[in-house]
């Protein structure tokens, strides 16, 4: 039994929580206001990095020292090396720019097919976890059939009938990605609607817009930020792997994932060209997942 | 798991009586061999096996078998320290049964939990002076609790649902803690289950709450503990399996003779079990004495505070009924003074600085309470009688032969369960209704058909007035959306009924102020109110636009009684101040017959019995009303609970529906239906106040002092 002693809040704790197992034991459900100054501490880091991440994806250009196209030097400069702080590539290109733009191509494509998965998925989710019945039963099935769609498959087909090029990737990978947030949104508004709550609105004459925007959607919202922004990370992985693969831009555009795949043959002689992409893939989605655990403990006690 | 045993139980009998140890002290009983004399007080003992079908004899009954002295609890949540206990000092002797009594946050689960080692270690902080059986351990180690916890203690929890493995079988759970099936099957029997060979191959779920609650407390008095801790064992359940439930407990003391420390909210259940009482509130004990003096005359005036807000079957109801004040201190900055302090009606300033020192009342009677004159006088002066609005003709509510039934599924098959099967009903404008059942009756289930939430199948409700029927729900946090302030919510309800933009601001705030709210809690979200604030609100958003019919589900159910008390006088005020008529459900005789003109009993999807309410209460016409009113825990009464529990909607008997249940049932009953029929008095005006009750012996009536006679003849043959 531990001795009383003041409270010292803990700068750490996030992060412990972050390295905890789930297993490791359920929290215990505090009292309102120190559950506030908790909510509050992992929700100001969650911010903190997601603005970090945005703010490197939006000054690449500004930070980036030389032109990710262009070569600014000889070939296979090792880090550190005549300007290159994480050396240059077989043409003499600078891979720090070459990162940082690529960073900011996967930055915006992740959050540009997770908006167009939470906007088409929690309307379908919305309506079919409020209506409930025949509606429903049609709009899941709907969601089922696109999830039954295989993602790489279909990018392989879009980007064969369209040509190569990020857009047509894109499209590819939203059109399998929304089911998923359909059916978390339907699940979270199907058991808000049992609550009383809802047929207190109901009875209170509340119409049926006001019950599903105001009485059933922002219950969902928690759960759909929490899966969206660990989902960032799942989505730069995907995206990396697609270019890999070569589906995304064509050459010579500074793709993360085909930053690593093209230059895979020099990993012996030169490691860090096919490397240092793959260092920011595993960051970028390192960290985004971070903001995802941190907004679940933010969002955990609403 | 609440008590684990070794393998090596195995076969260890439960009829054993100990011999008395030599140092004065009962033996710890028998002992399984692992547990070696590491403890001077957990010694082997010699056993006398007595023969089957007998439980142990009673142990003699000296000394405390479990005291605290000067305990402290104090956990740490998210930062923040909880006194839950600040300074109890309590002794539980041998074969006493000890209530501690308390409101919510008064810190009696904790003591329950201090006394089974069950705290999580490291969050809790445990100061002062724990003794169990004997043994100090106020620091004991889990193993030590362990050992302890499989020798000499037991425990029965609220909900034996969470309490019970819902995976495991009966049959195996209970043979963990007995050691052996045989021995499985005795404590079933013991702890009254009907058919417990069978018993063993259920699933918890497929055992009715009155049930599961017993194969706890089987579970709990194996190996014949000497403290068994149940907290709050009987408030999940139905007023007559209640009654039936601390009858049961009250022959287990007397044929084991263990103690029974008793956590419970209501003092008439205290009062039907306990020896003594303990009135614990912000974490300190603040009565403590034998249960006849503290009911009779309670010397301190937070017991007398709860005594008054208690509604019995004799409670005045003319006016508003007698409350308490204020709400329990925060656990977190407690008072410097008596927590009690900024409640009380007889405060001193010296209360407010310095913690009243327990002092002796009378001999065995302890209060902490730095008025020892005692607290006569205070009672309140009579409260004004409501005054009634003048009758309005018409009615406000219609229901002609009502019924609802629901799919369920079972299995591969599916099946209609009738929750309502043929209910009448005429409610005037301005009358207070109360519908009364145990679960399972259909009540929610009538009132939710009313408020247009549930399409019914057969029948007809008719609204008399316009507007739409309001309702307040059991559990008001839930019935308020989490994330909408209070003003959001009830301007909502404002332009539900086109009221004019323009006023909507101050009408909410009049609304608030109407139950009693101060206006900063508009802009609250539902989360920030305390459990009695949050029911202000949803009443307050049901009137905020006063509807002709205002729906209550059980609104006083899940708060304590001092609450409780004010909420019911909140909704007799503002029923006659807005002439509404009110449909109020609750499973509580007591409150409805304070809250309601009328009542109605229902038994089984259909009404068995109404009448105005004090021609229900006093002169019950039908077996079952007469046996809820039994059921109903006071002080100075003898339970005289009904047999069995209420029938599965499921599977509703043929004929009369209670006739299983019926002490006064005749072959008739068997196979007639009973409807409602005139018990009272044959000339009423109107018509819709008369008396009547569905059955074919009418107590009091001729017709069933004859089935009486008829009964006891057949007996006696």
């Amino acid at each position: 039994m531990a001795v009383a002693e003041p409270y010292v809040p803990d700068p750490l704790g996030p992060a412990r929580r972050f390295f905890r197992s789930p297993q490791s034991g359920p929290r215990l459900s505090g009292s309102l206001r120190s559950s506030l100054r908790d909510t509050n501490r992992a929700a100001w880091y969650a911010g903190g990095l997601f603005t970090a991440l945005t703010v490197l994806a939006v000054a690449g250009p500004a930070l980036a020292p030389h032109s990710p196209l262009v070569p600014a030097g000889a070939a296979f400069t090792p880090p550190g090396h005549g300007g290159f702080l994480l050396g240059s590539d077989s043409i003499g290109r600078d891979e720090l720019s070459r990162v940082l733009y690529g960073i900011r191509t996967s930055w915006f494509s992740a959050l540009g097919v997770i908006a167009s998965g939470v906007l088409i998925g929690g309307l379908v989710g919305l309506l079919a976890g409020a209506a409930g019945g025949w509606l429903d039963e049609v709009l899941m099935r709907l969601t089922d059939a696109f999830l039954a769609l295989p993602g790489p498959v279909l990018a392989i087909a879009v980007v064969a009938a369209l040509g190569p090029s990020l857009l047509h990737t894109l499209v590819a990978v939203g059109i399998v990605w929304w089911p998923f947030y359909a059916r978390i949104v339907r699940g979270e508004v199907r058991s808000l609607a049992a609550r009383p709550h809802l047929e207190a609105a109901r009875l209170s004459g509340a119409s049926r817009w006001s019950l599903m925007t105001r009485h059933l959607l922002p219950g969902a919202a928690p759960a759909i930020v929490v899966t969206a922004s660990l989902d960032v990370g799942n989505l730069i992985l995907t995206l990396a792997g697609l270019s890999f693969l070569g589906l995304g831009s064509p050459a010579p555009a500074p793709e993360l994932g085909a930053m690593a795949a093209r230059n895979l043959s020099y990993l012996l002689q030169s490691w860090w060209v096919p490397i240092m992409p793959a260092i920011a893939i595993f960051m970028l989605a390192f960290l985004s997942n971070m903001t995802g655990d941190f907004l679940r403990d933010a969002l955990r006690d609403t | 798991m609440i008590r684990v045993r070794p393998a090596g139980g195995a076969g260890r009998s439960l009829c054993t009586a100990a011999l008395p140890a030599t140092n004065g002290r009962a033996a710890t009983g028998p002992v399984v061999g692992k547990v070696t004399d590491d403890h001077p007080n957990t010694r082997r003992t010699p056993t006398v096996t007595v023969g089957s079908g007998s439980l142990a004899a009673p142990r003699q009954r000296t000394g405390p078998v479990a005291s605290v002295k000067d305990l402290s609890v104090t956990f740490r949540r998210n930062g923040r320290n909880l006194q839950a206990l600040r300074g109890v000092t309590l002794d539980i002797s041998s074969g006493e049964v000890l209530a501690l009594v308390g409101e919510s946050g008064s810190g009696k689960s904790v003591l329950g939990l201090t006394l089974l080692g069950l705290h999580p270690q490291k969050t809790t902080t445990i100061a002062g002076h724990v003794e169990v059986c004997g043994q100090d351990v106020t620091a004991a180690k889990p193993d030590t609790w362990r050992r302890l916890r499989r020798s000499s203690l037991g425990a029965v929890f609220q909900d034996p649902m969470t309490s019970l493995n819902p995976t495991m079988r009966i049959g195996r759970q209970i043979a963990e803690v007995a050691g052996s099936r045989a021995e499985g099957v005795r404590l079933l029997n013991a702890a009254g289950i009907p058919d417990a060979e069978r018993r063993l191959a259920s699933f918890p779920h497929e055992l009715s709450g009155g049930l599961r609650q017993r194969v706890m407390l089987a579970m709990a008095i194996a190996g014949s503990p000497r403290l068994v801790i149940a907290d709050e064992p009987t408030t999940a359940l139905d007023v007559t399996v209640q009654a039936q439930i601390l009858r049961l407990l009250r022959g287990l003391r007397d044929d084991l003779g263990m103690a029974i420390l008793f956590i419970t909210h209501d003092l008439g259940v205290a009062s039907q079990l306990a020896d003594r009482i303990a009135v614990l509130y912000g974490g300190r004990i603040m009565e403590l004495g034998p249960a006849s003096e503290i009911l009779d005359a309670p010397a301190h005036p937070y017991t007398a505070g709860l005594l008054r807000s208690r509604l019995t079957l004799s409670t005045a109801r003319q006016g508003p009924v007698g409350t308490l004040p204020g709400e329990p201190p925060d656990p977190t900055t407690p008072p410097a003074g008596c927590p009690f302090a900024d409640r009380c009606a007889l405060v001193l300033d010296r209360c407010n600085s310095e913690i009243p020192t327990p002092s002796t009342w009378t001999k065995s009677h302890d209060v902490a309470c730095w008025r020892t004159g005692g607290v006569v006088g205070q009672e309140q002066g009579h409260a004004t009688p409501w005054v009634d609005p003048a009758p309005a003709p018409g009615l406000a509510i219609l229901l002609h032969d009502v019924a609802k039934s629901f799919k369920v599924r079972r299995g591969l098959r599916s099946q209609r369960i009738w929750s309502l099967r043929g209910v009448d009903l005429e409610i005037a404008p301005g009358e207070v209704v109360a519908l009364v059942g145990e679960s399972g009756s259909g009540k929610s289930t009538l009132l939710r058909a009313i408020a247009g939430l549930l399409e019914i199948d057969r029948g007809s409700i008719e609204l008399g007035m316009t507007g739409s029927p309001q309702m307040v729900f059991q559990d008001a946090g839930a019935s308020l959306t989490p994330w909408l302030s209070v003003a959001t919510l009830l301007k909502e309800r404002l332009a539900g009924s086109n009221a004019p933009a323009a006023g909507r601001e101050e009408r909410a705030r009049a609304a608030l102020r109407a139950v009693g709210l101060p206006q900063e809690v508009a802009a609250a979200k539902p989360r920030e109110l305390s459990g009695g604030q949050r029911q202000r609100v949803a009443l307050a958003r049901a009137i905020v636009v006063p509807p002709p019919v205002l729906l209550c589900d059980e609104p006083t159910s899940a708060l304590d009684v001092s609450l409780a008390a004010t909420i019911l006088n909140l909704v007799g005020q503002l029923r006659r101040d807005l002439s509404m008529a009110v449909l109020f459900v609750t499973h509580d005789l007591a409150v409805a017959r304070v809250v309601a003109d009328r009542v109605a009993i229902m038994y089984l999807g259909r009404i068995v019995e109404i009448g105005p309410v004090d021609e229900v209460v006093d002169r019950p016409r039908h077996p079952y009303t007469a046996a809820l009113l039994a059921s109903v825990p006071e002080p100075g009464r003898t339970l005289d609970a009904a047999r069995g529990e209420p029938a599965s909607p499921l599977d509703i008997p043929t004929g009369c529906a209670f006739e299983p249940r019926c002490d006064h049932a005749s072959d008739a009953c068997l196979t007639s239906d009973p409807v409602l029929e005139l018990a009272g008095p044959p000339t009423v005006d109107p018509v819709r106040l008369a008396h009547k009750a569905a059955c074919l012996h009418r107590l009091g009536s001729d017709l069933a002092r004859a089935a009486g006679r008829e009964a006891g003849r057949e007996e006696s043959r």
